[in-house]
Protein backbone atom coordinates (compact mmCIF):
# COMPACT_ATOMS: atom_id res chain seq x y z
CA UNK A 1 0.00 0.00 0.00
CA UNK A 2 3.42 2.40 0.61
CA UNK A 3 4.26 1.82 -3.15
CA UNK A 4 0.27 2.59 -3.87
CA UNK A 5 0.98 5.99 -2.40
CA UNK A 6 3.59 7.07 -3.29
CA UNK A 7 3.38 6.44 -7.09
CA UNK A 8 0.19 8.37 -6.83
CA UNK A 9 -1.47 8.12 -10.03
CA UNK A 10 -4.69 6.53 -10.42
CA UNK A 11 -3.88 4.00 -12.84
CA UNK A 12 -0.31 3.31 -11.10
CA UNK A 13 -1.75 0.33 -9.40
CA UNK A 14 0.18 -3.03 -8.96
CA UNK A 15 -1.79 -5.80 -10.71
CA UNK A 16 -4.18 -7.67 -8.54
CA UNK A 17 -3.31 -10.66 -6.50
CA UNK A 18 -6.21 -13.75 -7.22
CA UNK A 19 -6.91 -13.44 -3.52
CA UNK A 20 -7.80 -9.86 -4.13
CA UNK A 21 -9.71 -10.25 -7.26
CA UNK A 22 -12.01 -13.17 -5.23
CA UNK A 23 -12.52 -10.47 -2.60
CA UNK A 24 -13.68 -8.00 -5.35
CA UNK A 25 -15.57 -10.39 -6.84
CA UNK A 26 -17.43 -11.61 -3.86
CA UNK A 27 -18.06 -7.65 -2.77
CA UNK A 28 -19.79 -7.12 -5.90
CA UNK A 29 -21.92 -10.06 -6.35
CA UNK A 30 -23.21 -9.21 -2.71
CA UNK A 31 -24.20 -5.60 -3.80
CA UNK A 32 -25.27 -6.98 -7.13
CA UNK A 33 -27.14 -9.01 -5.44
CA UNK A 34 -28.81 -7.00 -2.85
CA UNK A 35 -30.20 -4.65 -5.78
CA UNK A 36 -31.53 -7.66 -7.49
CA UNK A 37 -33.35 -8.89 -4.86
CA UNK A 38 -34.50 -4.83 -3.86
CA UNK A 39 -35.52 -4.58 -7.62
CA UNK A 40 -37.18 -8.00 -8.38
CA UNK A 41 -38.42 -9.94 -4.59
CA UNK A 42 -36.78 -13.02 -4.57
CA UNK A 43 -38.51 -15.00 -8.02
CA UNK A 44 -36.42 -15.67 -10.39
CA UNK A 45 -33.80 -15.97 -7.93
CA UNK A 46 -31.84 -17.92 -10.47
CA UNK A 47 -31.52 -15.41 -13.44
CA UNK A 48 -30.19 -12.61 -10.49
CA UNK A 49 -27.75 -14.67 -9.31
CA UNK A 50 -26.70 -15.87 -12.52
CA UNK A 51 -26.56 -11.79 -13.89
CA UNK A 52 -24.80 -10.86 -10.43
CA UNK A 53 -22.20 -13.66 -10.74
CA UNK A 54 -21.40 -12.15 -14.63
CA UNK A 55 -21.09 -8.70 -13.53
CA UNK A 56 -18.99 -9.94 -10.47
CA UNK A 57 -17.11 -12.40 -12.79
CA UNK A 58 -15.91 -8.89 -14.74
CA UNK A 59 -15.69 -6.60 -12.23
CA UNK A 60 -12.86 -8.87 -10.77
CA UNK A 61 -11.31 -9.46 -14.56
CA UNK A 62 -11.06 -5.66 -15.25
CA UNK A 63 -10.50 -4.29 -11.49
CA UNK A 64 -7.22 -2.09 -11.53
CA UNK A 65 -7.37 -1.14 -7.59
CA UNK A 66 -6.78 -2.85 -4.58
CA UNK A 67 -9.88 -4.11 -2.29
CA UNK A 68 -10.24 -3.13 0.73
CA UNK A 69 -12.04 -5.42 3.45
CA UNK A 70 -15.29 -4.69 4.57
CA UNK A 71 -16.07 -3.84 8.28
CA UNK A 72 -20.19 -3.54 8.63
CA UNK A 73 -20.09 -1.52 11.55
CA UNK A 74 -17.55 0.76 10.59
CA UNK A 75 -19.78 1.67 7.48
CA UNK A 76 -22.81 1.78 9.86
CA UNK A 77 -20.94 4.50 11.75
CA UNK A 78 -19.32 6.58 8.53
CA UNK A 79 -22.94 6.14 7.06
CA UNK A 80 -24.16 7.95 10.75
CA UNK A 81 -21.74 10.51 10.50
CA UNK A 82 -22.70 11.09 6.80
CA UNK A 83 -26.07 11.54 7.30
CA UNK A 84 -25.26 13.84 10.17
CA UNK A 85 -23.22 16.43 7.59
CA UNK A 86 -25.79 16.16 5.25
CA UNK A 87 -28.18 17.59 7.42
CA UNK A 88 -25.39 20.10 8.18
CA UNK A 89 -24.94 21.06 5.06
CA UNK A 90 -28.02 21.44 4.00
CA UNK A 91 -29.26 23.39 6.59
CA UNK A 92 -26.50 25.75 6.78
CA UNK A 93 -26.63 26.52 2.83
CA UNK A 94 -30.05 27.17 2.92
CA UNK A 95 -29.95 29.30 6.23
CA UNK A 96 -26.72 31.54 4.00
CA UNK A 97 -29.07 31.18 0.55
CA UNK A 98 -31.99 33.24 2.12
CA UNK A 99 -30.46 35.02 4.95
CA UNK A 100 -31.25 38.53 3.58
CA UNK A 101 -26.86 39.52 3.78
CA UNK A 102 -25.83 36.42 2.21
CA UNK A 103 -23.15 35.23 4.68
CA UNK A 104 -20.99 33.87 2.10
CA UNK A 105 -17.05 34.59 1.41
CA UNK A 106 -15.83 31.89 -1.35
CA UNK A 107 -12.19 31.11 -1.34
CA UNK A 108 -10.04 28.09 -3.09
CA UNK A 109 -7.78 25.54 -1.18
CA UNK A 110 -5.55 22.63 -2.47
CA UNK A 111 -5.82 20.06 0.13
CA UNK A 112 -3.39 16.92 -0.28
CA UNK A 113 -5.23 13.22 -0.31
CA UNK A 114 -3.04 11.01 1.98
CA UNK A 115 -5.84 8.30 1.06
CA UNK A 116 -4.44 5.17 -1.12
CA UNK A 117 -5.87 5.81 -5.23
CA UNK A 118 -8.76 3.40 -5.62
CA UNK A 119 -12.02 2.94 -3.42
CA UNK A 120 -10.93 5.74 -0.68
CA UNK A 121 -9.68 8.24 -2.53
CA UNK A 122 -12.70 7.91 -4.86
CA UNK A 123 -15.60 8.15 -2.01
CA UNK A 124 -12.96 11.22 -0.29
CA UNK A 125 -13.68 13.27 -3.56
CA UNK A 126 -17.07 12.27 -4.18
CA UNK A 127 -18.12 12.80 -0.26
CA UNK A 128 -16.19 16.16 -0.16
CA UNK A 129 -19.16 18.21 -1.86
CA UNK A 130 -21.46 16.49 0.20
CA UNK A 131 -19.94 17.89 3.56
CA UNK A 132 -21.07 21.21 5.26
CA UNK A 133 -19.65 24.43 2.93
CA UNK A 134 -17.19 22.16 0.48
CA UNK A 135 -17.36 21.34 -3.11
CA UNK A 136 -14.45 19.01 -4.61
CA UNK A 137 -13.92 21.38 -7.61
CA UNK A 138 -10.94 19.66 -9.60
CA UNK A 139 -8.34 16.77 -9.22
CA UNK A 140 -4.87 16.87 -10.65
CA UNK A 141 -3.71 14.52 -13.37
CA UNK A 142 -2.16 12.11 -10.37
CA UNK A 143 -4.82 12.33 -8.43
CA UNK A 144 -3.71 13.85 -5.40
CA UNK A 145 -3.96 17.60 -4.95
CA UNK A 146 -8.04 18.29 -4.46
CA UNK A 147 -9.14 21.65 -4.78
CA UNK A 148 -11.43 22.57 -2.45
CA UNK A 149 -14.12 25.72 -3.00
CA UNK A 150 -15.52 26.17 0.34
CA UNK A 151 -18.22 28.88 0.95
CA UNK A 152 -16.98 30.05 4.44
CA UNK A 153 -13.16 29.67 4.70
CA UNK A 154 -13.27 27.83 7.99
CA UNK A 155 -15.05 24.58 5.81
CA UNK A 156 -12.28 23.95 4.65
CA UNK A 157 -10.89 21.86 8.19
CA UNK A 158 -13.55 19.55 7.72
CA UNK A 159 -11.65 18.17 4.84
CA UNK A 160 -9.05 16.77 6.94
CA UNK A 161 -11.84 14.96 9.49
CA UNK A 162 -13.46 13.90 6.48
CA UNK A 163 -9.59 12.21 5.17
CA UNK A 164 -9.66 10.58 8.55
CA UNK A 165 -13.15 9.40 8.63
CA UNK A 166 -12.37 7.40 5.44
CA UNK A 167 -9.28 6.04 6.39
CA UNK A 168 -10.99 4.76 9.43
CA UNK A 169 -13.70 3.17 7.08
CA UNK A 170 -11.15 1.60 4.92
CA UNK A 171 -8.97 0.42 8.10
CA UNK A 172 -5.63 2.36 6.51
CA UNK A 173 -2.79 3.01 9.01
CA UNK A 174 -1.91 7.01 8.47
CA UNK B 1 -54.73 11.89 10.06
CA UNK B 2 -52.63 9.24 11.72
CA UNK B 3 -49.30 10.33 13.56
CA UNK B 4 -47.85 9.07 10.80
CA UNK B 5 -49.56 10.67 8.15
CA UNK B 6 -48.54 14.01 10.31
CA UNK B 7 -45.15 13.24 10.42
CA UNK B 8 -44.91 12.23 6.66
CA UNK B 9 -46.81 15.70 5.50
CA UNK B 10 -44.30 17.63 8.14
CA UNK B 11 -41.25 15.67 6.26
CA UNK B 12 -42.33 16.41 2.98
CA UNK B 13 -42.93 19.93 3.31
CA UNK B 14 -40.02 20.51 5.04
CA UNK B 15 -37.78 18.55 2.03
CA UNK B 16 -39.85 20.69 -0.26
CA UNK B 17 -38.51 23.90 1.84
CA UNK B 18 -35.02 22.85 1.25
CA UNK B 19 -35.64 22.24 -2.52
CA UNK B 20 -36.80 25.95 -2.52
CA UNK B 21 -34.12 27.80 -0.47
CA UNK B 22 -31.19 25.85 -2.90
CA UNK B 23 -32.91 27.51 -5.56
CA UNK B 24 -33.02 30.55 -4.00
CA UNK B 25 -29.17 29.99 -3.84
CA UNK B 26 -28.91 29.18 -7.65
CA UNK B 27 -30.43 32.61 -7.90
CA UNK B 28 -28.39 34.56 -5.54
CA UNK B 29 -25.46 33.41 -5.00
CA UNK B 30 -22.88 35.16 -7.10
CA UNK B 31 -20.65 32.43 -9.14
CA UNK B 32 -20.65 28.92 -10.58
CA UNK B 33 -19.24 27.52 -7.60
CA UNK B 34 -21.32 28.84 -4.62
CA UNK B 35 -24.16 28.08 -7.21
CA UNK B 36 -22.98 24.32 -6.74
CA UNK B 37 -22.98 24.24 -3.06
CA UNK B 38 -26.41 25.17 -2.89
CA UNK B 39 -27.99 22.61 -5.09
CA UNK B 40 -25.70 20.17 -4.43
CA UNK B 41 -26.21 19.85 -0.62
CA UNK B 42 -29.94 21.73 -0.30
CA UNK B 43 -31.73 19.66 -2.92
CA UNK B 44 -30.10 16.22 -1.02
CA UNK B 45 -31.53 16.89 2.08
CA UNK B 46 -34.64 18.02 0.24
CA UNK B 47 -34.80 14.93 -1.63
CA UNK B 48 -33.25 12.81 1.86
CA UNK B 49 -36.68 14.21 3.07
CA UNK B 50 -39.22 13.39 0.50
CA UNK B 51 -38.01 10.23 0.93
CA UNK B 52 -38.07 9.51 4.80
CA UNK B 53 -41.78 11.21 4.33
CA UNK B 54 -42.73 8.80 1.48
CA UNK B 55 -41.02 5.71 3.12
CA UNK B 56 -43.34 6.48 6.39
CA UNK B 57 -46.33 6.70 3.72
CA UNK B 58 -45.76 3.41 2.13
CA UNK B 59 -45.05 1.64 5.68
CA UNK B 60 -43.42 -0.99 3.99
CA UNK B 61 -39.28 -2.05 4.86
CA UNK B 62 -38.89 -2.77 0.87
CA UNK B 63 -40.24 0.32 -0.32
CA UNK B 64 -38.42 2.39 2.32
CA UNK B 65 -35.00 0.82 0.86
CA UNK B 66 -36.09 1.21 -2.59
CA UNK B 67 -36.22 4.84 -1.85
CA UNK B 68 -33.25 4.27 0.51
CA UNK B 69 -31.40 3.00 -2.73
CA UNK B 70 -33.02 6.30 -4.69
CA UNK B 71 -31.76 8.64 -2.17
CA UNK B 72 -28.49 7.38 -2.89
CA UNK B 73 -27.93 7.38 -6.80
CA UNK B 74 -29.59 11.19 -6.46
CA UNK B 75 -26.11 11.99 -3.98
CA UNK B 76 -23.92 10.00 -6.49
CA UNK B 77 -25.33 12.08 -9.61
CA UNK B 78 -25.11 15.06 -8.20
CA UNK B 79 -21.60 14.61 -6.61
CA UNK B 80 -20.52 13.87 -9.94
CA UNK B 81 -22.19 16.42 -11.80
CA UNK B 82 -21.49 18.92 -9.78
CA UNK B 83 -17.63 18.15 -9.56
CA UNK B 84 -17.64 18.15 -13.63
CA UNK B 85 -19.21 21.76 -14.02
CA UNK B 86 -16.56 22.88 -11.15
CA UNK B 87 -13.92 21.76 -12.86
CA UNK B 88 -15.15 22.61 -16.16
CA UNK B 89 -15.32 25.88 -14.64
CA UNK B 90 -11.99 26.12 -13.19
CA UNK B 91 -10.57 25.34 -17.09
CA UNK B 92 -12.34 28.04 -18.39
CA UNK B 93 -11.26 30.14 -15.71
CA UNK B 94 -7.43 29.75 -16.06
CA UNK B 95 -7.98 29.68 -19.70
CA UNK B 96 -8.74 33.72 -18.66
CA UNK B 97 -12.21 33.13 -20.16
CA UNK B 98 -14.12 35.65 -17.95
CA UNK B 99 -17.59 34.81 -16.85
Amino acid sequence: MATDAENGGQHANMAATKKQRWTWAMQILVVLMLLWLLLNGTDRFLAGLLAASAGAGLGAWLVSGQPHPWKPHRLLWFAGFFLWESLKGGVDVAWRAIHPKLRIEPCFSTHRIELPAGQPRTLMVATVSLLPGTLSADLDEAGRDLEVHALMPEAIESVERLENWVAWLFSIDS
Amino acid sequence: MSASEVLASLLLLTGGLFYLAGTVGLLRFPDVYSRLHALTKADNLGLLLVCSGLSLLAGTWRAAALLATIWLLGLLAATVSAHLIARHARAHDAAGDKR
